[in-house]
Parts: C-alpha cells; sequence; structure tokens
C-alpha cells in the first residue's frame, strides 16, 4: 500500500512515494535527492540522520514519511541560505570541527536548534544538546568550541 | 550485520482518529502493531526485528494526548505524551517531581521530543527509564482494549523482558500519577550521556525536620523488571537518613537484585555500584 505524499522540506512542496515502513530518511535521500542527512546506524542512535521536524530535532531514520504530511521538515541543504554559510556552519569550519564530515549535517541541525531554544548556552548544556550525535574523528572538543563560538557572536 | 532503511514491502498504514477504531484495527489485523512515536518501532521495522502485517499510527487521536492534574493531586497523563513535554511538565508537584527528573534524562533531546511515555511502557524494556520511576510513583496503568478497560498497577505492568501485561489487542491509553509528598529525583549511572541506564534508581521521599516520613525506591536495569524492596524502605520510615542508614538501604537492594553481565556492565558491577546510586539519591531527594 503505497501511497503519494507530499512533503513540505525546506520550505517547499517535495513529492514523495511511501509505504508504511517507510522512513522519511529513505524518501529524503533517495526520492528527494538531499544527501545531507546520512544513515549512520539505521537505527537511530548515532544523530547523523537528524533533520528538524518542526523546529524540532529529530530521527529521520525513525521517523515514517507517511506521518510527515502537515509538517514542515528541515534538513541541512535548508540551513544555508542562498548558498551563504549559517554562522555555525562557518564556526564548525573555523574551529576544525569538520573531520569526515559524516556526523556534521547533524550536529548543525542540532545546533541550530539549540541556539534557537537557548542562544547563550553553556558548554555543559551544548553536551547535553549534542548528546545523540556521535562523532567518530573529532573528540568533540572543537564541535563544541565551535558551537560555543557561533554563540558569542554577535548576531 | 545488514539492514534496509526501511522495511521492505508495502505495510498498510492507518491512522485513527478514535481509540474505539484504532481497538478494533488491531483485531482486525493480525500482527498488526500500534505506532506511538516511532523512536522503538521505526527502528525494529528497519532492523527487521518487527514485521507486523499492519501499522496502527495513533497520533491522530486526541484522547491518549494531554496532561492533566485532578482534584486530588493526581496526574493524568496521556500514553502519546512525549518525554519532552513530560520533562518540561508544570503540573507536577511535590514527589510527582521524579516524572519530570526521569523524562528529561532519557536518552537525549531528538528521541525525546518524539518518544512518548506510552510506547516506551508498552515496550517494556528493562533498561529503561520509565519502569523503575513509575512502579517508585505508585503509578496506575489505564488500558483499553476488546474486553474493554482496565487499570494496571505499575509494579504488576512491567512482567518480564520486553513483556507487559497488555493481552493481544489491548492498547495502554493514560498513566495516573498520585500525589506524592515530599520530594522526587531519577538518577542512573550510564557509560555516556544518552545511553540506556547500567543501573537506575528513581526516589520520592519525603522528611520532617531531617526525619523520613515516607519513601519509595524504584530500581532500573537490574533485573527483568524494576525492582522495590519493602525491607530497604521501612529501613528508612521514621528515621533521619544519614549517608550509612542510606547506604545499608542501598546493600538490601543490591543484595536483592539479580542482574545479568552484558555490555552495560557486568552483574558484579551492577550490585557493587547500586548502593552509592541509591544512597545518593536518597540524600540529593532529602536534601
Amino acid at each position: 500500500m503505497t501511497t503519494e505524499l507530499l512533503l513540505n522540506v525546506n520550505g517547499e512542496q517535495r513529492p514523495a512515494r511511501a509505504s508504511g515502513a517507510t522512513t522519511l530518511l529513505q524518501v529524503l535521500r533517495e526520492q528527494l535527492h538531499l544527501t545531507g542527512a546520512k544513515c549512520g546506524c539505521g537505527y537511530g542512535v548515532c544523530g547523523a540522520c537528524t533533520v528538524l521536524i518542526d523546529g524540532k530535532p529529530a530521527r529521520s531514520c525513525l521517523t515514517l514519511a507517511a506521518m510527515c504530511d502537515g509538517r514542515s521538515i528541515t534538513t541541512i541543504e535548508g540551513v544555508s541560505d542562498n548558498g551563504e554559510l549559517d554562522p555555525i556552519q562557518r564556526s564548525m569550519l573555523e574551529c576544525g570541527a569538520v573531520q569526515c564530515g559524516f556526523c556534521t549535517p547533524g550536529v548543525v541541525i542540532t545546533a541550530k536548534a539549540l541556539l534557537k531554544e537557548n542562544p547563550k548556552p553553556t558548554r555543559e548544556e551544548i553536551r547535553g544538546a549534542l548528546a545523540g550525535n556521535i562523532c567518530r574523528c573529532s573528540g568533540y572538543v572543537a564541535i563544541v568550541d565551535a558551537i560555543a563560538a557561533a554563540a558569542e557572536a554577535p548576531q | 550485520m545488514s539492514f534496509e532503511l526501511s522495511a521492505g514491502g508495502d505495510i498498510p498504514l492507518y491512522r485513527p482518529g478514535n481509540l474505539a477504531d484504532a481497538i478494533a484495527l488491531l483485531q482486525a489485523h493480525e500482527d498488526a502493531r500500534p505506532l506511538a512515536g516511532g523512536q522503538t518501532l521505526v527502528s525494529m521495522l528497519s532492523l527487521g526485528y518487527a514485521q507486523p502485517s499492519a501499522i496502527v499510527a495513533l497520533g491522530a487521536i486526541a484522547e491518549l494526548r494531554g496532561i492533566s492534574r485532578l482534584d486530588n493531586g493526581s496526574v493524568h497523563i496521556g500514553a502519546m505524551t512525549t518525554h519532552a513535554e513530560l520533562a518540561a511538565c508544570r503540573s507536577f508537584a511535590g514527589g510527582q517531581a521524579l516524572l519530570a527528573s526521569t523524562a528529561a534524562q532519557i536518552a537525549d533531546p531528538a528521541i525525546r521530543n518524539f518518544g512518548t511515555i506510552g510506547g516506551a511502557c508498552a515496550h517494556g524494556d528493562s533498561v529503561a527509564d520509565w519502569p523503575p520511576a513509575l512502579v517508585a510513583a505508585d503509578a496506575r496503568m489505564l488500558v483499553d482494549g476488546p474486553n474493554g478497560q482496565r487499570e494496571i498497577k505499575a509494579c504488576d505492568f512491567f512482567v518480564n523482558l520486553l513483556t507487559t501485561a497488555l493481552e493481544p489487542g489491548e492498547l495502554l491509553t493514560a498513566i495516573v500519577i498520585p500525589a506524592i509528598a515530599g520530594h522526587g529525583i531519577y538518577r542512573k549511572l550510564a557509560r555516556v550521556e544518552g545511553d540506556f541506564a547500567t543501573v537506575s534508581v528513581a526516589v520520592t521521599a519525603a522528611g520532617v525536620a531531617g526525619v523520613c516520613q515516607s519513601v519509595a525506591i524504584g530500581i532500573g536495569a537490574c533485573g527483568p523488571c524494576p525492582m522495590r524492596l519493602q525491607q530497604a524502605e521501612s529501613l528508612l520510615i521514621g528515621r533521619p537518613v544519614t549517608e550509612s542508614l542510606a547506604l545499608e538501604a542501598g546493600h538490601l537492594l543490591a543484595q536483592a537484585i539479580d542482574p545479568i553481565s552484558d555490555v552495560r556492565g557486568s552483574a558484579a558491577y551492577r550490585k557493587r555500584v547500586l548502593p552509592r546510586l541509591v544512597a545518593q539519591t536518597l540524600l540529593e531527594v532529602l536534601a
């Protein structure tokens, strides 16, 4: 039972097809070719698939696409405005927080939601917000530095 | 390990608007699974651990949502309430604060945004956070199904590993937390933040002039279901809870548990660390 869907992704209405078990991650990557969200584990613990649903961080690998009608989805592709990097993205590069880059989209999405809700987080709060974003390369310090620096920067 | 991004095949997805329709759909489709927040079921689908004949999504059922405070001080929590909503909830008083404390420590923000208390409880994972908290809180689990409504005490609800007292076709619809005196806190020892517990402790307690008037201690991740031990609680009632008395209660609990060894810790390690976690949490609640 495959249904036709219209998903609101990065402000655009995008058509997609899903059966009951099709995940949002699968639709984003394979149908909409938005490959920023990654499949790191396939079962929701690594955070590489993180997107925003109605502004809240969500695991797209744990979200059924068919349940997403009427919700607004933001992927990493929707974070940079007209090709200009978001301050968090710039900060991640400046602080050397991007190595292989696999975790980066999920980290940026999570950080974006954090700074919107808590514009001046402590390092502890940053670490807490990122508890679900696993990075195999960096040791996390540069990532926390980058988000703290982005929070400090004048808006 | 091989997996797909989603289960193969076409699984029909139903989105009933009311509880009666949901129960009827679960009856009509053998091997149908209800879908709450998806934070467990969808991973099971992707990993091939669940192969339902149909998915019955509960998200459109209004009567499963909402938190309300009743006149007698108890709090009624709809099964589809998310962990994030419970962490931010302002309807808790006294020892009911245990619930917000527990919710805030489940997994990580993304999981908390969509995972639900009902879904988590119905799954019945022995290393999850809600079972010990609800057992400590003397919660009542409200259930509905083809044979009508019933209430199950939390201590009777979590039966075994991934096994609850729910009969086939039944749905957990709400959880009721009674009024609880004093304060409540959840503490867990885990390998990393966001992990399931190696051991966890849920405490509610009230003290007057340093003397313990009431206490409940729920233990998680130390056996197939959450544990309370009357002996450990009676030890404390009517006495000033010093660190050594709190540790004594912790040791009674450590002797009573029968944990397994798994990736999160050996049985011996769990027995070793539990007393101190119990003591620290007791002292924190009564401070």
